[in-house]
């Protein structure tokens, strides 16, 4: 494929975002089916209740020590939080990969622009949850 | 098993709601938080953070069919992520200071008040292409697409200042109230920047799920992004975009502002509602 055909970025970026959602939702049907495997034993409609008291709210790991090792023991939950990382990352890998493709066309303003975007984006989603102000 | 019900529900209403969300480019989250709400009963916090994960999904499982299509304009698209993603850090930082049922009330009547120019351009196929230049030109804010009936459609931006500004509005209010403000986004590029209304669609459902994305990060840290809810919504919002973006590519442009007119009055009605207590 030639990166310099502007019709290169369309068929990339549309390849990108599809096989994000294609793996993020094999992952989640993993996760679910494990869990219907193992919800004799269990009952999980206490998980649906929203707790304000217990922050992190619910039964489910948030930390990325938490989500690795439940996912050793193919935790369902854990499958599934992983399905939906997956999910929210391929936004951002569109736009990480957008700013080689301008590269590769030449086009330095948006080179620019999509690297600012990316630079926000990254600073929003991994820095802004451990600054207080944005906790409201 | 009261569960595989919940989920069973779930799991249709986001399919719905990816049908709609992808043509619209509002993304789902309207469908979304009503139906774990008021139906199912869950807490606005889990039905937030379900909502995120909708909308993430609904923007990429059609974009990359609209990307392929060229219906998308990925430059408007990356131009106007800009002013979303300031938007929409600036907006979460000042929520502690804002009365979001307030901002909700304002921002419903303001949806209300903008269906009156969309009815008004509600037969209106493919706007009259304004020349490009100033701003538009150097930002190479152009594009072209193929229509289902052939005919081969070549349009400009303009007011790229004024859909700028919308989109910082859009962005503040994404950090404010946790939605995607799709809505907006569209009613910027639609009568701002007169993009025909496919690519108007098509471009927000494109730039959605980065704004939402933005905020994933804070929801997902405070524990609101419940697994147990948002599996079947990840997995059926994904099938319902799929279907909307084949249906969006076949459909009209007058068509589109229909549905895009009756969901922008659900949302603006919604919105409403929630801020007067009524539906949170």
């Amino acid at each position: 494929m030639n990166l310099r055909d502007p019709d290169s970025m369309n068929t990339v970026i549309g390849n990108v975002l599809r096989f994000g959602v294609v793996i993020s939702a094999a992952v989640v049907v993993l996760g679910l089916a494990r869990l219907a495997s193992l919800s004799g034993s269990a009952d999980t409609t206490s998980f649906l209740y929203y707790s304000a008291s217990s922050v992190p709210h619910g039964n489910f790991p948030i930390s990325l020590t938490a989500l690795i090792s439940g996912l050793r023991s193919f935790n369902p939950f854990s499958l599934i939080e992983l399905g939906v990382i997956i999910l929210i990352a391929t936004p951002v890998t569109r736009v990480a990969i957008s700013v080689f493709l301008f590269a590769a066309e030449k086009d330095d303003l948006y080179v620019l622009v999509t690297a600012i975007v990316l630079a926000l984006l990254l600073f929003s989603m991994l820095v802004t949850p451990f600054i207080p102000i944005f906790h409201a | 098993m009261i569960v595989i019900e919940f989920l069973v529900i779930l799991f249709f209403s986001s399919i719905f709601a990816g049908v709609f969300g992808s043509i619209v480019g509002l993304g789902g989250g309207v469908v979304i938080v009503p139906v774990l709400t008021l139906l199912l009963g869950v807490d606005i916090h889990f039905a937030i953070g379900a909502s995120i994960v909708a909308i993430i999904g609904t923007s990429s499982g059609a974009a990359s069919t609209y990307v392929k299509d060229k219906l998308t304009n990925l430059r408007v698209g990356m131009f106007l992520e800009l002013a979303t993603t300031s938007g929409a850090i600036a907006g979460a930082a000042i929520a502690a200071y804002v009365n979001s049922g307030a901002l909700a009330l304002v921002f419903g009547i303001i949806l209300l008040i903008a269906l009156a120019p969309t009815a008004m351009k509600l037969g209106e196929d493919i706007p009259k292409s304004p020349e490009l230049k100033g701003l538009s030109k150097r930002l190479n804010l152009k594009g072209s697409y193929t229509e289902p009936d052939g005919r081969h459609i070549e349009y400009n931006a303009t007011r790229p200042g004024a859909g700028l500004f919308g989109m910082v509005v859009a962005g503040m209010l994404s950090g404010l109230l946790g939605i995607g403000s799709g809505a907006f986004k569209v009613l910027s590029m639609d009568y701002a920047m007169k993009l025909p209304m496919k690519v108007s669609t098509t471009t927000s459902n494109f730039m959605i799920g980065v704004t939402a994305a933005a905020s994933a990060g804070i929801y997902y840290a405070r524990g609101d992004v419940n697994p147990l809810i948002v599996a079947p919504v990840a997995v059926g919002i994904l099938i319902g975009a799929a279907i909307g973006a084949r249906l969006l590519v076949k459909a009209r442009n007058p068509t589109i502002r229909k549905i895009f007119a009756i969901v922008l009055a659900l949302a603006a009605i919604e919105m409403i509602l929630t801020s007067l207590g009524v539906a949170a």
